[in-house]
């Protein structure tokens, strides 16, 4: 087993180990700080596949920013175990199986497939900044402009619905 | 191409003529900006122009289908008069939101490559989370836009999923080349499409993924909500086929089984509820579920006739909802209510409304001489070649209990009495749209060539 | 010359609809009322110049543009003008007009005058489309909309909620049997690749039994919606709700008669299917019988008529099932001049006592109306069955093809004859014999109709009385016109049945027949006048004991409580359990329960956080899982 794999295999047990915390943790801040170790495994994970570009943001953008807004949110609406509703046991026990079903299913329908040659990278590469950033401004130049006008929308909207009405 | 462009641009203009108070001259721009897109989408007719390394692809489907998304946006604008100045003073902000969502949906329909249908669907789903929360003040209004926008999430992150799955199987997001290479991997492949099947079918709401739209369209200003069950469903069923219809063709077998279940539940639950309902927003909402079910049925029997069949479809619901809609939001101004008992008498007080409203339930019934006959009269046409009778019975029954509910309104507005008899006032803009809208659901009745053989 | 006018048939009522729709707030009553007329005036001279066309160079399509075309299917939107159909076009017109004109007359103080002309010329409209149409989407579509018109001018006078429920219990019975027949066409579609009449009659044999037999069945259904048959007939009297002449127009000489002109259309279908033509006759025979015994007993003198309306329809049925199709339309003829007649001469004893129904408040008003008075007598006794009245030849053929089948079917169908020839002079003889029984200020009112009123029914007193001439048999030395006229279009059918059985009967045979038929006839009618004119019974007040059989009667053997008890109230519990389960518990959840929908205004906030959402979501993945397991592991 070489290194790599060897911390392939640690990055996958903690993240799975983790995300499992987020969902038991009682204490919502708790929830957030075991996502926030999620993230940083799947980092890991993102540099172990030569995707530096992806591995930052992922960082940047989910460990950094929305995180921290997790826990502002959180502080703020004062959320703490006993306000917290609770499901009902049985609610739990039909999301266990519903979960459990969904998991054995896509194990079974994923795991007979080969690695087929697009399945393989091709470009050990091709996750580098460089590389992306080519593809990103010729290949899908289209999509990367008109993302503005999804941006411009969520902006317009999230000022108009946190604007007080001035009546 | 350049439509989107326009429609583009018209929506940063709106937003500066608001930022400098023109508030009379935000329609007049709006349905200007909407009527040049449609022209240059006149222009490229049977061009079949593809653009950035097939992104988009406007070819006579795509072109079809975005100039009924403008004309369907343009009627609900002329509907607006001063609905959204009574919500707030933020205007300009709610037709610029509507016109981006509005180039989302023209992306959805010339899409040629699935990062693009993603962008679009994203594009007009924010939008529409937004707008169905601009009552701020009003909580269903805000439960919608969370409940919408949650369960939207969800919904995007199945299709991403799917999108990936399909991407790793065939390693393109082009649809001829996922095309090409549909038939070499079965697995990966398969999985993905079920995925993306799943995230299309809570985009156009179906059963069993239905449950955000009645409390959302109920949640929502009318006038917003008339735009999601016409210009969100029409363009979420044209990428819906777009997207099967051409990648996936190959492989029909798998989703099969899957969609006419789906097909029936929608049917029975959409139809079977509405005819439940004593509060005729959420009877439209339900009845928007239920033509949901017919229209999946045009996608479940993939054909030559499919997109026309939508497209007929498309045009008769989308046009005699506007006119429903517009009339139920006149009817709450003056009663403050949308239950059935507001409509009560309104026969007598409204005769012009009365009517309007009386055509355009019985086009989404689909009484004969109405488009909405054609409608459904083609999606059957569809079903009968591929031999699917035991589907239209129980389509046709349903269609029998959606003119049941759709008479009851009918009903209230002849049969029974109304407390006050004062009328409702309309404005131009208003009469004329309601009044267009019956003639094309009319004039399409009589004569439904005019648009059959388009596509 | 048809060719070219022939589409103005339909246009022009199309066209008074318009002028009466548009504008029927503005419009001066005297412009609603020639307008209404007019245009059904104009259709109706067409009409003759079409039927003399027709007469004399046979049958004609006529296409008008291209209609429809999905894949195979091809539907050209064009008339089939043949001999059926121009006596069609006749009926409609030419009673409609009459009508029309005593509409204006009956209708001329209620306030919805222009809105009442503009339905009743729609109504024209749809009716002729419905004949005219040369393929079996244009019926459906003419047949859908006299629905919808005979639904508007059901609950005309909406004040009154009793008749707003009558409107929609026609609607929704109507639509049991439009299903029916949307269906039949679609499985037409399906066998024969066509829903033209040109295409599929000529290839009819080809098709097994066991397809023409469901087919057929499939439309009889929607016959039996539209022609109110056991067991959808119950929406009929209610339909009385409305305005006099509409029952006249629509639930007595034309709409209701649709189911048998389809039938009639279709007679080749039906031929071939032994089974269907046992069904038709036996559901009309038992409709026939069944609604006279329910008449027997009514006071109210529309809803007598009413009744005698759907069993009329049951004898035409069973002329059809026995293939006695000339027979059929013949009544259908007949029945349109005597039974419109009678329901307008109701109209007038209406209108004269100041909108009483009940005959129990009437009597003596032979001197008071004699008009009214004399041409209701020649309606009755048409539709008893007097020789020569009109009713006499047309039920006599009925009868004598129903011999021909079996003995036993023309014994219960004289039975029948017999309490029609009983319950309309029992209805007679109360309205306008012995003494007045209204009250004082009625009996001050009492006045003859208008001439606008009472020169329509002069017009078909005559028709009624000579109406059945065209249509004398052979064994009473007259040459049966109708039939040689429609020959053409039940010809082959004829011909198939003649090939399977019977001969026919002697002239001995059919004038005992007619003979047993009219002495039974005459003694009912006696029975009648020794009841309520000598002894002058009066049916007895609503709260009257009434003995077994007679209460059944009374209350129409219960036929409506059964309904609730068996349809509507288990559908209403299959709605409800729909609503509940589906919409609510399972979205709701455990947790929820339901209720919380219907009072959504109340603390929406905490909803959102007992988990709706996460319930919804949750409804979601449950899908997408059973998807998943659906798709991977079967």
């Amino acid at each position: 087993m070489t290194i790599t794999q060897s911390l392939f295999y640690f990055l996958a047990f903690v993240a799975i180990f983790s995300s499992l915390l987020v969902v038991t943790a009682k204490n919502p801040i708790h929830s957030v700080l075991y996502l926030i170790l999620t993230f940083f495994t799947l980092t890991g994970e993102y540099i172990l596949l030569n995707a530096q570009f992806i591995g930052i943001v992922n960082i940047i953008v989910y460990a950094g920013a929305i995180m921290v807004l997790f826990l502002f949110v959180i502080m703020l609406l004062n959320l703490n175990v006993e306000s917290e509703p609770q499901k009902t046991n049985l609610m739990k026990f039909i999301g266990i199986i519903t979960g459990g079903i969904g998991l054995v299913v896509l194990t079974a329908a994923l795991k007979s497939t080969d690695p087929s040659n697009t399945v393989v990278i091709q470009e050990v590469d091709m996750g580098l900044v460089k590389n992306l950033g080519q593809v990103l401004f010729k290949e899908f130049l289209l999509p990367f402009e008109i993302v503005s006008i999804l941006f411009l929308s969520a902006m317009v909207g999230a000022v108009l619905l946190a604007r007080k009405e001035t009546k | 191409m350049s439509s989107i462009i326009i429609i583009a641009i018209t929506a940063i203009v709106v937003l500066y003529l608001g930022l400098y108070k023109v508030k009379s001259a935000l329609l007049p721009v709006s349905v200007l900006g909407l009527l040049g897109a449609a022209a240059s989408l006149v222009c490229v007719w049977d061009k079949n122009i593809s653009y950035f390394n097939d992104m988009l692809v406007f070819n006579n489907y795509a072109i079809a289908f975005s100039i009924l998304l403008i004309a369907t946006t343009i009627l609900i604008f002329l509907l607006s008069g001063n609905y959204f100045e009574k919500i707030s003073s933020n205007v300009a902000e709610y037709y610029t939101i509507l016109l981006f969502a509005l180039s989302g949906g023209v992306v959805m329909v010339s899409f040629q490559n699935m990062s693009m249908l993603f962008i679009g669907i994203e594009i007009l789903s924010v939008s529409m989370y937004i707008m169905a929360g601009i009552k701020k003040t009003d909580s269903a209004s805000n439960e919608a836009a969370l409940k919408y926008f949650l369960m939207g999430s969800f919904a995007t992150g199945i299709l991403l999923f799917g999108i990936a799955l399909i991407y790793g199987a065939t390693g393109s997001f082009n649809l001829v080349q996922i095309a090409g290479k549909a038939s070499e991997q079965p697995l990966l492949f398969y999985a993905g499409v079920i995925f993306m099947l799943i995230a299309m079918t809570f985009k156009v709401g179906v059963a069993p993924f239905h449950f955000w739209t009645p409390d959302v369209y109920q949640g929502a200003p009318t006038l917003v909500s008339s735009f999601m069950s016409t210009v969100v469903k029409t363009a979420g069923f044209a990428a819906f086929l777009r997207l099967f219809g051409s990648a996936f063709t190959s492989v029909p077998a798998i989703w099969t089984v899957t969609l006419v279940v789906m097909v029936v539940l929608t049917l029975l639950i959409g139809n079977i509820t509405a005819a439940f309902q004593q509060n005729v927003k959420r009877m439209l909402a339900y009845s928007s579920i239920s033509h949901a079910g017919y229209m999946l049925i045009a996608i479940l029997l993939l054909g030559q006739a499919s997109p026309n069949a939508i497209l007929i479809y498309s045009v008769a619901y989308s046009i005699a909802s506007v006119a429903s809609f517009g009339v139920m939001v006149a009817v709450k101004e003056q009663k403050g209510s949308d239950d059935l008992s507001a409509f009560n008498g309104l026969g007598r007080t409204n005769p012009v409304l009365a009517f309007v409203m009386t055509v355009a339930l019985c086009s989404l019934g689909g009484i004969p001489l109405t488009a909405g006959f054609f409608g459904k009269f083609y999606i059957f046409g569809v079903a009968i070649a591929a031999n699917y009778t035991w589907l239209i019975a129980i389509a046709v029954l349903m269609a029998a209990v959606g003119i049941y509910y759709y008479f009851k309104v009918i009903i209230a507005m002849y049969l029974r009495e109304s407390e006050n008899s004062e009328s409702i006032q309309l404005s131009l803009a208003y009469k004329f749209v309601l009044i267009f809208c019956i003639m094309i659901t009319i004039l399409l009745g009589i004569a439904p060539a005019l648009i059959t053989n388009i596509l | 010359m048809t060719e070219q006018l022939a589409w103005l048939i339909p246009v022009l009522p199309l066209i008074g609809f318009l002028i009466n729709g548009l504008g029927y707030k503005k419009n001066p009553k005297g412009l609603v009322g020639l307008v209404g007329c007019a245009t059904v005036l104009g259709s109706f001279i067409l009409s003759i110049l079409v039927f003399f066309d027709i007469k004399a160079n046979g049958a004609k399509t006529i296409d008008l543009y291209e209609w429809i075309s999905v894949g195979t299917l091809k539907i050209p939107f064009s008339f089939l003008i043949d001999q059926l159909t121009s006596i069609m076009l006749l009926i409609i017109t030419g009673v409609g007009f009459l009508i029309h004109v005593y509409s204006t007359g009956y209708m001329h103080d209620d306030e919805g005058y222009g809105k009442y002309f503009a339905y009743l010329n729609l109504f024209v409209f749809f009716m002729l489309l419905l004949v005219l149409g040369s393929n079996y989407v244009i019926m459906f579509i003419g047949w859908e909309g006299v629905g919808l018109c005979s639904y508007l001018l059901i609950g005309f006078w909406f004040k009154k909620t009793e008749y707003a429920n009558a409107a929609k219990k026609a609607f929704v019975m109507n639509r049991i049997g439009d299903l029916g027949f949307l269906i039949g066409i679609f499985m037409l579609f399906s066998t024969f690749g066509s829903i033209s009449y040109a295409d599929i009659f000529p290839q009819a044999q080809t098709a097994s039994t066991a397809v023409l037999t469901t087919i057929t069945l499939l439309l009889f259904v929607g016959a039996m919606g539209k022609s109110a048959q056991l067991p959808l007939y119950t929406w009929l009297p209610d339909a009385m709700a409305g305005p006099t002449p509409v029952s006249a127009l629509i639930h007595a000489a034309t709409m209701v008669t649709a189911g048998i002109y389809m039938i009639a259309r279709s007679n080749i279908l039906y031929v071939l299917s032994p089974i269907s033509m046992a069904v038709v006759a036996g559901i009309g025979l038992a409709t026939a019988i069944f609604a006279a015994v329910i008449a027997l007993t009514q006071n109210d003198i529309k809803k007598v008529l009413a009744y005698s309306t759907v069993s009329q329809l049951g004898y035409m049925f069973l002329g059809l099932g026995v293939g006695a199709f000339t027979g059929a339309f013949f009544h259908v003829m007949t029945h349109a001049f005597f039974k419109a007649l009678l329901f307008l001469g109701a109209g007038s004893v209406i209108h004269a006592m100041g909108g009483e129904q009940d005959m129990r408040q009437m009597g003596g008003l032979k001197k008071h109306l004699p008009i009214t008075w004399f041409t209701m007598l020649m309606g009755t006794l048409a539709i008893a069955g007097i020789p020569p009245f009109s009713g006499f030849f047309s039920k006599d053929e009925i009868l004598a093809h129903a011999f021909e089948v079996s003995p036993t079917i023309w014994a219960i169908g004289v039975g029948g004859a017999l309490l029609t020839a009983f319950y309309m002079f029992r209805m007679f003889f109360l309205t306008f014999n012995g003494k007045f029984r209204g009250t004082e200020e009625q009996h001050h009112h009492l006045h003859e109709s208008p001439a606008s009123m009472t020169i329509p029914l002069i017009v078909l007193a005559v028709l009624s009385v000579f109406g059945g001439f065209v249509g004398v048999p052979e064994a009473l030395h007259g040459s049966h016109l109708l039939n040689e006229y429609l020959s053409p279009v039940f010809g082959q059918s004829t011909q198939i049945l003649n090939a399977a059985h019977h001969g026919h009967l002697s002239h001995e045979t059919e004038y005992a027949l007619m003979g047993a038929s009219v002495l039974g006839v005459l003694i009912s009618i006696f029975y009648a006048y020794t009841v309520y004119v000598r002894k002058e019974v009066v049916p007895a007040a609503e709260t009257a004991p009434r003995s077994g059989l007679e209460k059944a009667s009374y209350n129409k053997f219960y036929i409506d409580e059964i309904y609730n008890a068996v349809f509507t109230r288990p559908l209403d519990s299959l709605s409800q359990l729909f609503y509940r389960i589906l919409d609510k518990s399972i979205i709701d959840g455990v947790v929820n329960g339901f209720g919380q929908l219907t009072q959504w205004s109340a603390d929406k906030f905490r909803r959102i956080q007992t988990g709706y959402i996460g319930n919804y979501l949750f409804m979601m993945v449950v899908g997408i899982i059973l998807i998943l397991v659906f798709n991977f592991l079967f």
